[in-house]
Order: structure tokens, then C-alpha cells, then sequence
């Protein structure tokens, strides 16, 4: 692949700034690029280039001197992250090191960062789900947050231009709340899924379970290969198979000719001129030799992740910005909000004993939202609703360690494949609530004498409501499908476990009560915009990245427009 | 392997010189068994053979390699030297230690000095009396935990990954399939035999 362009010392002048290089900030790269826009890409980390700098995406366990456990030192680096549960000898290497990027937990939050070039796009869950007008129009409903600025007839052309793009493999099934994307072919269920699916929904009308939809090729597009199923994604994919910043937008934006991309580059403000009342270019620290350069730009788009972006905006103050960039409405840094997580059941299965599965299916099953909806009793217990994911699979020699036996026999029997199981999580939306915020903490610096965030936020009454009926549902679903050893669980996780942060400059449609306009400019200074996580106005229950990917495409050919327009 | 050459190997290993006192040291310390020849990273030679023999009982050669063909007690080793931090690495000691303590009261000797029934026996009194461990998902214990798993089944745990993560059972026993190329939700068990390796 052609090398990228990482030298911004030529230049300090450009069209537009992105900072960031995750999901969303490649994104704006891409379209900006392609529109002709001289694009400076800000990435705090290194460069991560794709395949060559994937050390360990094809080894196996005996290949790693500890097959894929970390040492002491290694679990202090990553002390915080840690509590994930993901971390690894594979994958460590795209975590950031929590020691020089400290954070306070006011109260308990696992913030997990990625600070390289494609950031959680090397690591994310994948899965792609569009959202409905049951989610932009939830705010308005039942009043809490404020409302949408936008109606999924605004993003619905955007989610088709990035799926066919991004690549998105799933099947359609014409739910409203779940509208269905351009989908390349479905993954396979197998025995045991197809044998719950059919008995949950026909003794649970209006229940769905279909497989998975996920931003994985099942057909070769654009040059990138198609998924080989050996579930190694989160190491770097060799093939492309599935979307990341690194293999399939960054490389895009980088054949126009119009990107450079800076790495090591810590953006420490936005920087505001007050004649021509917008933003003129960003400040950035260099991460290894701490010096600090300015960059200007005639748009910028912050693309930092929810968090990191706020941070930077409460850090961008002057006269006329005393509480952060685009703070007018006091919102910034509030309205934190995330998905509940690992709350579910498991069980096992007698049947299907001859039969089992060839290849790691890097994905699994999704049951749809279900309550809640329109045209439908609605609960006494909470607002709002939850979906599931899951999957089955065959127990393996693992399972050895908790039977009561030992010896050759035991040994030997571990060769072949155990039980059937089968589990499913629920995902709950949380709601906007103003007092779940972070804020600066500028008694705690960072390794580069950086202000950094604290964040204070917590699940209140509602969310903990879905999370009982979650439980209760997955149990009886597990039940009525007849698994057996049935497990439920609630592992009472802290906000954060989702890794779906977002909501701190949130959209709206009155600059009072929001940071973003409809098309995600601060209202009060239109030339910067912020199209990552930060953006999201309420949470919906199904994973947002494909919307950041939206709502970022449809942003940035937004300022495209209003540049030849010579509106910004 | 010959004690002897068990002793050499050892001995070589650990850099230590073939005179008088040290040579009797040796023997008198390997007399137990003749299976040390390897050198410890982290236990003490003690440990090391109750590891040995642990890992031996519990996965002993049958037609298919044993836990100490695919030398599952040094990458035991390895892992209490290198991944475990000091306060995890004094426990493995002290459980050891205990585990040790308790065959000598019960069977007469250290676990590493038993016959294969009193072994047997030893491990099956610790099997009845310790806690299971949970099911988890997404890498992460799910559930209640009604005691902890403990000593002994963490070491069987251990035990299991390293047998079954060597290349040796990964790539000649079990189904090893780095690059699928496809998934196939449902097909006969006997088209693959044994289970696929990850």
C-alpha cells in the first residue's frame, strides 16, 4: 500500500483539521480528502499501517512465550483496562498505557482508550445496527434529554452511502425499530441457534433472533478480502475482512493525494479568533519531544473519541469560551451515557451431540428490541428498551477443569467437544441525565502536564429496571428453549464496560440546552465540528458506531457544502 | 529418562559443577524420583516435582501424550515466573507447601513420593473439597460464586491450558485449522473427530 504522508512540518496551513483516526475521524478524513479539502490528520499515537504493523495477527498460542497471558508490568500499563477482561498478549499493544493517561473515577467507569493511529476501530465489536425513529424520537416522547435535532429520514441515506462502503453483512428482516442496512450475505447460524431462534420466536410473538450484523466482508469489495473465520480481529485483520479506520477509510482518504497525518500529535486546544468569531486551528503537544505547535485550518472536525473530544473542548477557553469551546449551554461534559452490559443468561443442550461447526465465526446472534414499542402495552417499570447478543458454540477442554475426575480417561475425553451452550447479554439504553458528566481535573496532570478528565457518573433507577427485566427475559427465553444448567447473571458492571461512551456535546436543536447544531457544528462556532460519540443526543440500546459513521459522512459533505458556499 | 542422565542434564542446566558434596546433594535430593531434568525458573526443586507430578497425574501418557511429553510442568513454571506478580508467586509457594504439608499427614509423603493410588487418592480428597469456577462471557466469570475454585483447581486449570495450548497436542491431536476460510453452522462431528484446536 502507498506510504502515508506524515510530514506536516512543511506545512502548517490546511483546508481542514481532523483530530483523530478511530471510526469516525477516518470517516471525516475520507470525505474530506475526496472532496478535495487539504486534510491534516492529528493522531495522538503512532501509525499503525495496515498488516505490516500487526505483529501478532497470525500466531498461534505456542508462538507467544506465554500464549497470549501478560506479565506484572504489563497488567500496570493497562491496570485500568484491564478490568475489561479483552487484554492480552495479542491485542495489548492497541491499548493506551492507562499509567501516562491517567483518569479519576469520581465514581467507578472503565474508560478504555486507543491511542493509535485507527484507534478502537482495530479493536471494536463490529456489530452494525442502524437506529430508527423509536431512537430519535425517544427524547421528544418522554421528555427526558432534549430532542433529536434529527429524524431517521436525515441519516437514512447517509447509513446506505457508509454500508456500502464499510461493508456490512446481515440479513434483512423489514423491523421498523431495526431498520435493515445494504447487506452483503449473512453469516450462518448453527444447529443449536437455528433450534432456539424457531422455539423463541414462536413462543414469543413479536420476538426475533437473527444472526448478527456486522461490518465483516462475506464477499470481496473494493480490494479488501473476504472473512476467513479465524476470529483473530481484535490483533488486525490480514485480509481487510473487517472495517477499520487502518485498512479501508485512512486508506482511502491517503489515495487523494489530500491527507497528511501527523502522528504523536496531542491536541491540547481549539484555538478561537474572536474577530472572525470561529476557530482558526488547533494547538498540539508533540507526545515524544513535548513541543508545541500551532496548525491552521478552515473547519476542524473532532473526531477524538466522546471523551477525548469533550476534554479538548473544555480545555479550548478564551474570552469568549470562559467554560470550553462551544460550552454557551453549560451541557458540555454532561449527559454521559453508555449501554449496560453482561447482564443475561447461559445454558447447555443435549442435543445436536454428533453434530458441531467448522471455522470461528467472528460474530453471533442479535435479538431485537422488543419492548416498548409502538402500538404496544408499555411498561409501568422503566422507559425505553434493550436487545440481545449472543451465540453457541460447543464447550471445549476447558470445561475439564471443573469435573469431578482425572487421569487418561479424563484426558482423552477432553479431545473430543463438550455440550452445546448457549448465551445471550442484553444491552440497555441509558438515558441522558445532566448530572453523569466529566469535567476537567487540573490538579491531576498527565504525562505531558495535560489537565485530565474526571469523570463522576453512575446508572440511576431506570437503567437498573431494564437490567432486572434483561435477566428475567433471558432466563425464561433460555427456558422455553429448552436449555438445561440454566445460568442468569448480572455483573452489576460499572458504566463504561459498554465501551459506548458518548453523549457529552450533545445535538440539539436550541443552542440553550445543546453544544451541536442538526448538522454537528458548535452553534456558537460553526466551523468546528464534532461528529464522534460525543454528538449523541440519547443512546438508543443498539451499537452506535455505525451512526457515528453516518452522521460523520453526512457532517462532513455538510461542510464541504457550506465551504463552496463560503458559509464557514 | 536414567536417573543419571536426569542428574547431568539438571545439573548442566543449572550451571553446577560435578564435585564431591554438590553430587551428593544432588542424588540425595533426587532419590524421590527421577524425573527433575529440568531446571526451574521460579520453584524451588521441591515444587517443581510436585508440579511434575501433579501435572503427571492428572494427565498421564495413554495412546495420546501426557502432560509431561508435552512438558506441561515447565510452562507451569514459566507462568508463575513470568505472568504472576510477587504476591501471586508467594501463594503458589505457600499452596504448594500446604498442598505438600496435607499429603504428609494423610499419605505418609510428599505428593511427588506417593504410589499412583495414594496419589490418586490424594488429588480426589482435594477434587471433593474444592469450589468450581464460573462460566464467563466475553472473557469475563459470569454468576454466582458459591466458594472459589481454589489451589488445587486453579493448578488443574492451569494444567489443562498448558497441555492443550502446546503445539505438540494443538497441531497433532487436536484439529488445527488456522485459516477456515468459511463457517459451517452444522455438520456432522465425524467429518472433523476431535475438537478443533481454538
Amino acid at each position: 500500500m502507498a506510504n502515508f504522508n506524515i510530514d506536516a512540518k512543511k506545512d502548517v496551513t490546511y483546508d481542514a483539521i481532523v483530530i483523530g483516526s478511530g471510526i469516525s475521524g477516518g470517516w471525516a478524513a475520507k470525505e474530506l480528502c475526496e472532496n478535495g479539502l487539504k486534510t491534516l490528520v492529528l493522531e495522538r499515537g503512532r501509525i499503525v499501517n495496515h498488516v505490516t504493523d500487526y505483529p501478532t495477527m497470525s500466531d498461534d498460542p505456542w508462538d507467544q512465550e506465554l500464549r497470549g497471558s501478560i506479565t506484572p508490568e504489563d497488567r500496570e500499563i493497562h491496570y485500568k483496562g484491564i478490568r475489561s477482561g479483552f487484554i492480552g498478549e495479542n491485542n495489548k499493544h492497541f491499548y493506551a498505557n492507562d499509567l501516562e493517561n491517567p483518569y479519576t473515577e469520581v465514581k467507578p467507569f472503565l474508560w478504555i482508550r486507543a491511542h493509535q493511529m485507527g484507534g478502537r476501530s482495530l479493536l471494536w465489536g463490529r456489530q452494525c445496527y442502524r437506529w430508527s425513529d423509536l431512537d430519535f424520537e425517544a427524547n421528544a416522547k418522554d421528555g427526558y434529554g432534549v430532542d433529536w435535532p434529527i429524524r431517521y429520514r436525515d441519516i437514512e441515506p447517509w447509513y446506505t452511502y457508509v454500508e456500502k462502503f464499510a461493508g456490512i453483512s446481515g440479513e434483512p428482516l423489514g423491523l421498523p425499530q431495526l431498520p435493515d442496512s445494504h447487506f452483503l450475505p449473512p453469516m450462518e447460524l448453527n444447529c443449536l441457534e437455528k433450534q432456539v431462534k424457531d422455539r423463541i420466536e414462536s413462543d414469543f410473538p413479536g420476538r426475533n433472533m437473527i444472526i448478527g450484523r456486522v461490518a465483516h466482508l462475506t464477499e470481496p469489495l473494493n480490494g479488501r478480502g473476504q472473512c476467513q473465520f479465524r476470529n483473530r480481529c481484535d490483533r488486525g485483520c490480514p485480509y481487510g475482512a473487517y472495517f477499520s479506520s487502518n485498512a479501508v477509510t485512512l486508506p482511502a482518504a491517503n489515495a487523494t493525494g489530500n491527507m497528511t497525518i501527523r502522528p504523536y500529535s496531542i491536541v491540547q486546544s481549539i484555538i478561537y479568533d474572536d474577530q472572525e468569531g470561529k476557530a482558526s486551528g488547533v494547538r498540539i503537544i508533540d507526545a515524544e519531544t513535548h513541543e508545541v505547535t500551532e496548525y491552521q485550518a478552515r473547519i476542524i472536525f473532532c473526531n477524538a473519541s466522546a471523551l477525548s473530544t469533550t476534554q479538548i473542548l473544555l480545555n479550548s477557553t478564551c474570552e469568549r469560551f470562559p467554560d470550553g469551546l462551544g460550552n454557551d449551554s453549560g451541557e458540555l461534559g454532561h449527559n454521559l451515557m453508555d449501554h449496560t452490559y453482561r447482564i443475561g443468561a447461559m445454558g447447555e443442550s443435549d442435543d445436536f451431540e454428533d453434530r458441531y461447526f467448522k471455522g470461528r465465526r467472528p460474530n453471533g446472534i442479535y435479538i431485537p428490541r422488543y419492548v416498548n414499542l409502538p402500538n404496544q402495552p408499555q411498561s409501568d417499570d422503566f422507559v425505553r428498551g434493550f436487545g440481545f447478543q449472543g451465540g453457541a458454540g460447543r464447550a471445549n477442554w476447558s470445561r475439564g477443569a471443573n469435573e469431578e475426575d482425572f487421569g487418561g480417561e479424563f484426558k482423552d475425553n477432553l479431545m473430543k467437544p463438550g455440550p452445546w451452550e448457549f448465551f445471550i447479554t442484553g444491552f440497555a439504553e441509558c438515558l441522558p441525565y445532566h448530572e453523569n458528566k466529566v469535567f476537567l481535573d487540573r490538579d491531576n496532570l498527565d504525562h505531558w502536564g495535560q489537565p485530565t478528565l474526571a469523570i463522576d457518573a453512575e446508572w440511576k433507577e431506570n437503567e437498573l429496571a431494564l437490567n432486572r427485566k434483561i435477566r428475567e427475559d433471558a432466563r425464561e427465553m433460555l427456558e422455553r428453549a429448552g436449555l438445561k444448567n440454566i445460568v442468569d447473571f448480572d455483573n452489576n458492571h460499572e458504566m463504561g464496560y459498554g465501551i459506548h461512551e458518548m453523549g457529552t456535546a450533545r445535538m440539539g436543536n436550541d443552542p440553550e440546552t445543546s453544544v451541536l447544531n442538526a448538522t454537528n457544528q458548535v452553534h456558537a462556532c460553526k466551523n468546528v465540528f464534532v461528529t464522534d460519540g460525543a454528538c449523541m443526543t440519547s443512546s438508543s440500546c443498539v451499537n452506535p458506531s455505525l451512526t457515528y459513521m453516518a452522521i460523520t459522512a453526512r457532517a462532513a459533505n455538510h461542510a464541504v457544502s457550506e465551504l463552496k458556499n463560503n458559509n464557514l | 529418562m536414567k536417573r543419571r542422565d536426569a542428574i547431568k542434564k539438571s545439573a548442566l542446566l543449572a550451571g553446577i559443577a560435578f564435585t564431591g558434596p554438590s553430587l551428593l546433594s544432588l542424588l540425595q535430593s533426587c532419590a524421590r524420583t527421577d524425573r527433575l531434568n529440568w531446571q526451574p525458573q521460579f520453584l524451588n526443586e521441591n515444587q517443581a516435582l510436585f508440579v511434575s507430578a501433579f501435572a503427571d497425574t492428572l494427565l498421564p501418557a495413554t495412546e495420546t501424550p501426557g502432560g509431561l511429553d508435552v512438558k506441561a510442568d515447565i510452562f507451569i513454571d514459566l507462568v508463575f515466573a513470568k505472568s504472576y506478580d510477587d504476591e501471586a508467586q508467594q501463594q503458589v509457594r505457600n499452596n504448594i507447601d500446604q498442598f505438600n504439608a496435607y499429603s504428609e499427614n494423610n499419605y505418609g509423603a510428599v505428593f511427588a513420593d506417593l504410589n499412583a493410588e495414594d496419589r490418586k487418592r490424594c488429588l480426589m480428597d482435594h477434587e471433593k473439597e474444592s469450589g468450581k469456577f464460573r462460566k464467563s462471557v466475553w472473557g469475563t466469570a459470569v454468576g454466582e460464586e458459591e466458594q472459589p475454585p481454589g489451589f488445587y483447581r486453579s493448578l488443574k486449570s492451569l494444567t489443562l491450558w498448558a497441555y492443550f495450548s502446546s503445539e505438540e497436542v494443538g497441531r497433532e491431536i487436536l484439529v488445527y485449522d488456522p485459516i477456515p476460510g468459511e463457517y459451517r453452522g452444522c455438520i456432522p462431528l465425524s467429518d472433523v473427530g476431535n475438537s478443533w484446536t481454538f
